[in-house]
């Protein structure tokens, strides 16, 4: 075979070009933290969420001006004289002009003091040391049960596209999915409460007394979250996946070294769609946290969306003021989250790409 | 060398498609959108027409003395609720509510947000950044939440309904009108009108607008599902349509009062919901899909 | 510099031509034996015949190249040959792996034959690998496939076939990820994945299309070089006429998912006897040609596969055609090492490697 061999410069050539895109990591951990593409994506997202906070609360807080309802009045009770009122509006401060009571507000809330309920006079911050455990056990295990639920399920019907489990999947999901979250809650409290008298139907017993007793409490609303969005994750999983496994030319390589289909499926396949559903998830992050609201309306739960509910019914303004900027930052920072989750997870992301 | 770059390709006139490769399952995806067109269509009908052609009595008003019939009762084909009215003539007329309801929003959400979303993209700079923050302000609240407090504002009333519920749909049209816009305006075919001078209106008009309506319409077929399990939550909530005129969402509330006694009362208005937000998904989705040819 | 072939008319081309059969191999009986190879896609009611009746032979140490033009079947016939044809293709004939029927196997018995005995290197080194997986994950994800090593072993065994494709720093490419390499050396990776468990046959299915000329020729010079070292049967599949007449001993031509000339590849270039190749020749561009007068391509569409006529496949668009190309002629050997399936093959001086001889 003549001339097989390259020739230097040929050699050289190679060097070059093959070293180039591959630039050194820097060393030490200073440099490492400085340079980390992950922390300075943090750092921009974090750039664009805090005024994104700011102006969010302040929408909130005018919101509240537009709420009916007199909260000087409220305080002061239903029967109370003009004068009385006037001397609760003043002792409130409600009669200083919007800007000042936002910007008092706004120092208060950052300093800890969220102002007092006008309904029960107690203080927001410890509404919220009671009615934020409730909600944050429900939608997180209404959040994991939902993944738990969907990545069985999705591996499963990608495993053979348009076979019988596939069919099975796609349409039972197709059919949850149509079922709105209180409808759902109905159901199952219709058929394991009313019918099977298996679970309570209402109420919530804190975790301190027991650790069964609260679970039986917490199933139902759980599942009522749970299902609809488990149904939503499944059919958006297996979508992807199908498409990788069809399209994506590392599955041949993988097929092509003799590596098993699950083991493609859930090795290959799904880490290339787990990004893609890391997205999905942040995005609904929001859709669950306005689920809490009616669920825990329906349960009885007391929780912040209870709270919020109470509030935005009885005019009682510091709290619902405080409940809705805390929903709307759970869904700023759960999407900011995955936004790092992702930096972190995806190798063209934490090495940098070119 | 690499003057001689494609270096001796054999380039022959590329092979017609062999094989339209996906007609079963084109079929089976036109039989869905048949289906579920079908069923959308004939909700729309009976729940417009039935009224009128129908003889079923009036949603309100009924006789406490003919309270919680039972289904088949002379006269009252579903039964009747606790306050003795009709449960079908209340279905149908929740449902006329609901797709009223559905079909205003998502109208104001098309007009209003998909000419925000258009004109931000086709604007970019500044105008496009300083208005895609401002709907990022909205889009931060969860839907729901701020659309019960919007309703708590303007108070109980079906036109309140859906000025609260246009909220959420603008912010979300306006995004989906902003990508498809940012798309058709990197094809080169836009870039070539541009070139030729034609004015921003006539591109807007002529190119943008017929080539983001396809996206659109696909998404106003899954919005009228999102919004009508929203009005059915408001009103469930009793934040949207008051009693006693009847909407999906208050039947469901009302008949939950007694739903161990009467469950039915409360899988009526379910099924309603039901299928109509299945009927929308699956047309919106299989219209998706005939769209962008998958 | 094999490369510099690339540039030359065919005459430069035949003089770079690798020599017939390495002479220590050349006893061996063939690797792969494919007889009558057919695989059709069914979609209710159209049947598209993507290969008919395709029949070859190769040698240990030997490279066959496959050449013809978009949708002539090449790839659909290889991927027969690993499995990796979707379930929608139905396949019959006989392809025999060193005495292995390939045709029929099952999944578990694929896997055995995958990567084991027969790896493949596809087109494109930026979508073959895993975007989400280091390198080494993915080759000793190979290497532990059909070997009980321990993950240090691997890992070791991972390295020296880096070494071995001739990857520039291979312990620390380990760590790395596709996307921080060039696709030269992203190729070099799938490469030492075809390799890592010693296989009989490798199928290179466009292998260097996507890479520029130089990584090219780089690319095709390791091929025959670990070739040569490792004595492995190699199929490579190329649009690109001047890289199989510089790498591989034979060429086999397809067209409509038939063989239409098989011959070795100095014979083949230097004697053309199907108008169809011929016309493949004619359309490589010359450099010493002006834009305008470069000859045109071939005239009219590929046969439709799911409506094949009666006959020759190549007569709507042959210009030597007559009536008796209504009938079908089979691939046979009509000279001696040199087959062919035509009624009426171009004449010696008719042929397309003498005329451009002649250019400036
Ligand atoms: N999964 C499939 N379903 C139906 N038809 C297919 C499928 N895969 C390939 N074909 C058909 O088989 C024929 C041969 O395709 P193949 O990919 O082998 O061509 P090729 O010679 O490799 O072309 P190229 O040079 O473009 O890679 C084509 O006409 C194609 O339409
Ligand atoms: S058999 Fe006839 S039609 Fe076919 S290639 Fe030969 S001359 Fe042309
Ligand atoms: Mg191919």
């Amino acid at each position: 075979m003549s001339g097989a061999t390259t020739t230097p410069a040929a050699e050289k050539r190679t060097r070059v070009t093959e070293n180039g895109p591959a630039g050194e990591q820097p060393e030490g951990l200073r440099a490492r933290l400085a340079g980390s593409p992950v922390l300075r994506l943090v750092g921009r997202r974090l750039m664009i969420v805090i005024p994104l906070l700011f102006v969010v609360s302040a929408l909130v807080f005018l919101l509240m001006e537009a709420l009916p309802g007199d909260p000087a009045q409220i305080r002061a009770g239903m029967d109370a004289s003009e004068e009385e009122v006037e001397a609760v509006r003043q002792q409130m401060g409600l009669d200083r002009p919007g800007h000042e009571r936002y910007l008092s507000w706004l120092g208060g809330a950052l300093t800890g003091d969220l102002g007092s309920s006008v309904v029960s006079g107690r203080a927001v911050t410890t509404l919220l040391g009671e009615r934020l455990p409730v909600t944050l056990q429900m939608a997180g295990m209404a959040f994991v049960l939902s993944i738990v639920i969907s990545l069985p399920l999705a591996l499963a019907a990608a495993r053979r596209p348009g076979g019988l489990v596939d069919r099975f999947v796609m349409v039972c999901s197709m059919t949850l999915l149509a079922v709105p979250n209180f409808v759902m809650a109905l159901l199952l409290v219709l058929v394991f409460a009313v019918g099977l008298g298996m679970l309570p139907a209402i109420g919530f017993v804190p975790l301190a007394e027991g650790v069964w007793p609260n679970m039986r409490s917490m199933i139902l609303p759980v599942l009522s979250l749970a299902v609809p969005m488990a149904c939503f994750y499944a059919r958006f999983l297996r979508g992807d996946l199908v498409e990788q496994l069809n399209a994506a030319a590392y599955i041949d390589t993988a097929r092509s070294k003799g590596t098993g289909p699950w083991r493609i499926l859930w090795l290959h396949a799904f880490r290339n769609s787990s990004f893609g559903l890391l997205t999905l998830v942040g995005l609904n992050i929001g859709a669950l946290v306005g689920g809490t609201v009616i669920i825990e309306r329906i349960f009885a739960m007391p929780g912040m969306g209870t709270l919020m509910l109470e509030g935005v019914m009885s005019s009682d303004v510091a709290v619902v003021q405080t409940c809705v900027f805390i929903f709307a930052a759970a869904a700023v920072f759960a999407n900011l989250l995955v936004d790092v989750m992702y930096a972190v997870l995806d190798p063209r992301v934490r090495y940098g790409s070119h | 060398m690499a003057v001689t770059s494609p270096p001796g390709s054999a380039t022959l006139s590329p092979a017609p498609l062999a094989g339209s490769a996906t007609r079963w399952s084109s079929f089976r995806r036109r039989l869905t959108i048949w289906i579920s067109g079908s069923v959308v269509a004939l909700l729309v009908i009976t729940c417009y027409l039935g009224p009128f052609v129908l003889p079923i009595p009036s949603p309100v008003g009924g006789n406490v003395l003919d309270s919680g019939l039972s289904p088949g009762s002379p006269g009252h084909p579903l039964g009747t609720d606790v306050n003795g009215n009709d449960v079908l003539s209340r279905l149908i007329h929740g449902g006329r509510s609901s797709l009223t309801v559905g079909v205003v929003v998502n109208i104001i959400g098309l007009a209003i947000g998909g000419t925000v979303g258009a004109i931000s993209a086709y604007l970019g700079g500044r105008a496009d950044s300083i208005i895609m923050r401002a709907l990022d302000v909205l889009i931060a609240f969860p839907s729901l939440v701020l659309v019960i407090v919007l309703a708590q504002i303007l108070g109980p009333s079906l036109p309140n309904t859906i000025l609260a519920l246009s909220a959420f749909s603008i912010p979300a049209v306006a995004r989906i009108s902003r990508a498809a816009t940012l798309k058709v305006m990197s094809m080169p075919y836009l870039q070539a009108a541009e070139l030729s001078g034609s004015p921003w209106w006539r591109i807007l008009s002529r190119h943008v607008v017929p080539n983001i309506v396809p996206q659109l319409t696909t998404f106003a077929m899954l919005g009228m599902a999102i919004v009508v399990v929203t009005e059915g939550a408001l009103s469930f909530l009793g934040l949207g349509i008051p009693p006693p005129r009847p909407s999906w969402g208050n039947m469901i509330f009302e008949a939950q009062q007694s739903m161990s006694a009467t469950p039915l009362l409360v899988l009526w208005p379910s099924i309603a919901l039901l299928v109509t937000v299945l009927s929308f998904n699956l047309l919106g989705e299989s219209i998706r899909d005939e769209v962008t040819g998958r | 510099m094999r490369s510099g072939a690339r540039l030359a008319t065919m005459s430069g081309m035949l003089n770079a031509t690798r020599e017939p059969a390495a002479t220590s191999n050349g006893a061996a009986g063939p690797i792969l034996v494919v007889d009558d190879l057919r695989v059709t896609f069914s979609r209710h009611g159209r049947v598209v015949h993507a290969v008919n009746g395709l029949s070859y032979q190769v040698r240990p140490g030997r490279t066959l190249a496959i050449i013809g033009e978009s949708g002539s079947g090449k790839s659909v016939s290889v991927r027969a040959l690993m499995g990796l044809l979707p379930p929608s293709a139905h396949i019959e004939g006989s392809a025999r792996l060193d005495g292995t029927e390939l045709v029929g196997l099952d999944d578990k018995s694929w896997r055995a034959v995958r990567g084991c005995q027969i790896a493949m290197v596809f087109q494109d080194p930026a979508s073959s690998l895993n975007p989400t997986m280091s390198i080494g994950a993915q080759l000793i994800e190979a290497i532990r496939m059909h070997a009980p090593l321990k993950r240090r072993e691997a890992a070791q065994k991972a390295i020296d076939l880096l070494k071995l494709v001739r990857l520039p720093s291979p312990e620390k490419r380990l760590k790395q990820f596709p996307h921080q390499l060039s696709g030269g050396m992203r190729q070099r990776v799938v490469i030492a994945i075809a390799l890592s468990s010693d296989p009989k046959l490798l199928i290179a299915d466009e292998a260097t299309t996507a890479l520029d000329v130089t990584t090219q020729a780089q690319i095709m010079e390791l091929l025959v070089d670990i070739q040569e070292r490792l004595g492995m049967a190699v199929i490579m599949i190329s649009h690109d006429l001047s890289l199989a007449a510089c790498y591989a001993h034979e060429v086999l031509v397809m067209y409509a998912g038939k063989a239409v000339e098989h011959a070795e590849t100095r014979n083949l270039f230097s004697n053309v006897r199907m108008p169809y190749t011929k016309a493949l020749l004619d359309a490589i561009p010359q450099l010493s040609t002006p834009a305008h007068l470069q000859p045109a391509i071939v005239g009219g569409h590929p046969p439709d596969l799911s409506a094949l006529p009666e006959g020759c496949a190549f007569l709507p668009r042959c210009p030597s055609s007559t009536e008796q190309c209504r009938i079908e002629p089979h691939l046979a050997e009509h000279e001696p090492e040199h087959a062919y399936a035509c009624w009426h093959p171009v004449s010696r001086d008719g042929s397309c490697t003498g005329q451009k001889e002649e250019r400036p």
